[in-house]
């Protein structure tokens, strides 16, 4: 991915990014907030404008784009390989029989290996960086989970069935 | 009886009645702000209370105007960065050569050939020479086309004329509004107005970890008053020695530029910024006496006429050298000859130096036509380009240049 940033005077900033497939796509961030979204177009075309949004309406776009709105549900999407280790988000579904038991409960780091390293309450409102085993699952919490996959996967069985 | 507040009342009522019609023609605004200041003044009429003459107030608008100037100026300031005009590459400064070589040199022999004065020569070519870095920005952003590769060229070609403009102003108000007229007394206060810009630089430069700390204020009441307090007082001061107050305000911005408070003072200064550089333009209608335009019309067709040809020749060589499709090049030279603010500028510089009357009149109708054709002729690019390509075969030439040098192209 190729991305060339150049500064437009009185306007604001351009970013052109050519993606591996060979999509060229503009993103305009203006002084005042918005933001547009261009696609190329051919030689004596102008650009195509794709959209404009307002900046809190880009902030969440880049939230979804970033998966941050929907990845848990495709629990593999998402993960960062640092050789074997795996960094993945995993959202606390109401069906899950973990909800209401406190980490050290679950007994997360003996029966899986997997860390917690940080967990997002439903609203972004509380966050609990590095928790201890005190701290209870709620329902739609957002968690930040560490370990080779195989550890991932033993984690996930306890998220969603519990003590058991 | 006084009615000040009635008469001011009515001057921003009129500026915001022609700002909602332009918004409605989707036009740019700064026609209508001159037009409406053209068809009120002295020569117009009273309806009751409804004085449409302001000849009370002319006074008070015409120091709104001149405030505008000042606010235009510093925020100009804010937003240049050396450093920026430096990064953006050999392609934009090349461009920017070409640009103010061929339209200034065309400036000037058009200035001489009016017959006038050398200091009325200097002035014509500034007035045009610079576009209007508001209605080009206006009108990239309305069209949708802030993400062409051109624009690139055309925003670094305004920057560009924004250094020329700032040297261009202290060297021709040192020659214009000093009070002596032999050689030596122009030299004289030529060399203060030197030493005065590049002693504010130096000093405010030396200044910054101070000015850094002198800013910290939380309060924007006290923040705003300190900055308003600099600008007025070092313009103000750069009037008493013949140095144009505008450049006064410009070197404010530029030693505000390089502190930490910078986007703080933008942002605070934006709605100043926008009110009275509304009233500039009003104010500067109102000088004109729409009865006296008729001398100036020739005059200034023609030079509408040398800047039309200047800017697309500057725009399609520019647009050449940075490897710029023909189309897309023609987009440059149509974008950038809008005028506006800083025509208007160097002619209220001629008005205080005392120069020729017809400057005034011949400013006015070059920016009203300018600044009307300008954002028409950029919406309409497409339709231009094709009629002039059969005459002069960009497109042809510029496949054959691709053919013989396939490597370079993109």
């Amino acid at each position: 991915m190729d991305i060339r940033e150049t500064y437009l005077p009185g306007i604001g900033k351009k970013f052109q990014i050519k993606s591996r497939g060979g999509d060229v796509l503009i993103v305009v961030v203006h002084d005042d907030g918005r933001r547009e979204c261009y696609m190329e177009a051919d030689r004596d075309n102008d650009f195509k404008p794709v959209f404009s949004l307002d900046d809190d309406e880009a902030r969440m776009l880049a939230s979804i784009v970033g998966g941050m709105q929907y990845k848990p549900r495709a629990l593999e999407n998402i993960e960062m390989v640092l050789d074997d280790l795996i960094i993945e988000w995993y959202r606390v579904e109401p069906t899950y029989k973990s909800v209401g038991s406190s980490i050290g409960q679950l007994g997360v780091r003996n029966r899986s290996g997997a860390s917690v390293l940080a967990v997002v309450e439903k609203g972004g409102a509380t966050k609990h960086i590095n928790p201890g085993p005190d701290l209870v699952l709620t329902e739609e919490a957002l968690l930040i989970v560490a370990g080779e996959r195989s550890q991932q996967k033993a984690f996930r069985d306890i998220l969603k069935n519990g003590c058991e | 009886m006084d009615h000040l507040v009635m008469e001011i009342g009515l001057a921003i009522g009129l500026v915001a009645l022609a700002g909602i019609l332009s918004a409605k023609l989707k036009f740019s605004v700064i026609p209508f702000y001159i037009i409406v200041g053209m068809l009120v003044g002295p020569h117009a009429f009273k309806i009751g209370h409804f004085d449409f003459r302001f000849v009370e107030s002319a006074e008070l608008i015409h120091f709104f105007g001149r405030i505008g100037v000042l606010f235009l100026l510093l925020y100009l300031g804010l937003e240049f960065s050396v450093g920026r005009l430096i990064k953006s590459g050999k392609s934009i400064v090349v461009g920017g050569s070409i640009y103010i070589g061929i339209n200034f040199t065309l400036g000037l022999l058009y200035g001489f050939l009016t017959g006038l004065p050398l200091s009325e020569v200097l002035i014509i070519a500034g007035i045009t020479t610079i576009s209007s870095s508001a209605i080009v920005a206006k009108v990239l952003v309305d069209l949708k086309r802030t993400a062409n590769q051109e624009t690139e060229m055309i925003l670094g070609i305004i920057m560009f004329e924004d250094v020329f403009l700032a040297l261009y102003i202290s060297i021709v108000s040192g020659l214009v509004l000093s009070s002596s007229s032999s050689l030596g007394g122009v030299l004289l206060s030529a060399l203060i107005a030197l030493v005065f810009m590049l002693g504010v630089l130096i000093v405010g430069r030396k200044l910054v970890p101070q000015l850094n700390r002198w800013l910290d204020i939380r309060s924007n009441e006290l923040f705003l008053l300190i900055v308003f307090g600099s600008l007025f007082l070092i313009a103000g001061f750069a009037e008493t020695i013949h140095v144009a107050e505008a450049i006064g305000a410009l070197l404010v911005g530029l030693v505000l530029a390089e502190t930490q408070h910078a986007h703080r003072i933008e942002k605070l200064i934006l709605p100043f910024r926008d009110f009275f550089g509304a009233m500039f333009f009003f104010s500067f209608g109102l000088t004109i006496d729409p009865t006296a335009l008729g001398g100036a019309v020739w005059m200034a067709l023609g030079a509408v006429a040398i800047t039309l040809v200047g800017n697309f020749a500057a725009g399609m060589l520019a647009g050449r050298s940075a490897g710029i499709p023909p189309y897309a090049s023609a987009k440059i030279g149509l974008t950038i000859v809008a005028r506006g603010e800083f025509s208007i500028i160097m002619a209220n510089l001629a008005m205080a130096g005392g120069l020729a009357a017809i400057i005034q009149p011949f400013a006015a109708l070059y920016v009203l036509i300018l600044a009307i054709l300008g954002p028409l002729l950029t919406k309409e690019s497409k339709w231009v380009f094709r009629v002039l390509d059969p005459i002069f075969k960009f497109n042809a030439r510029y496949d054959r240049r691709q053919q013989q040098a396939p490597e370079t192209s993109s």
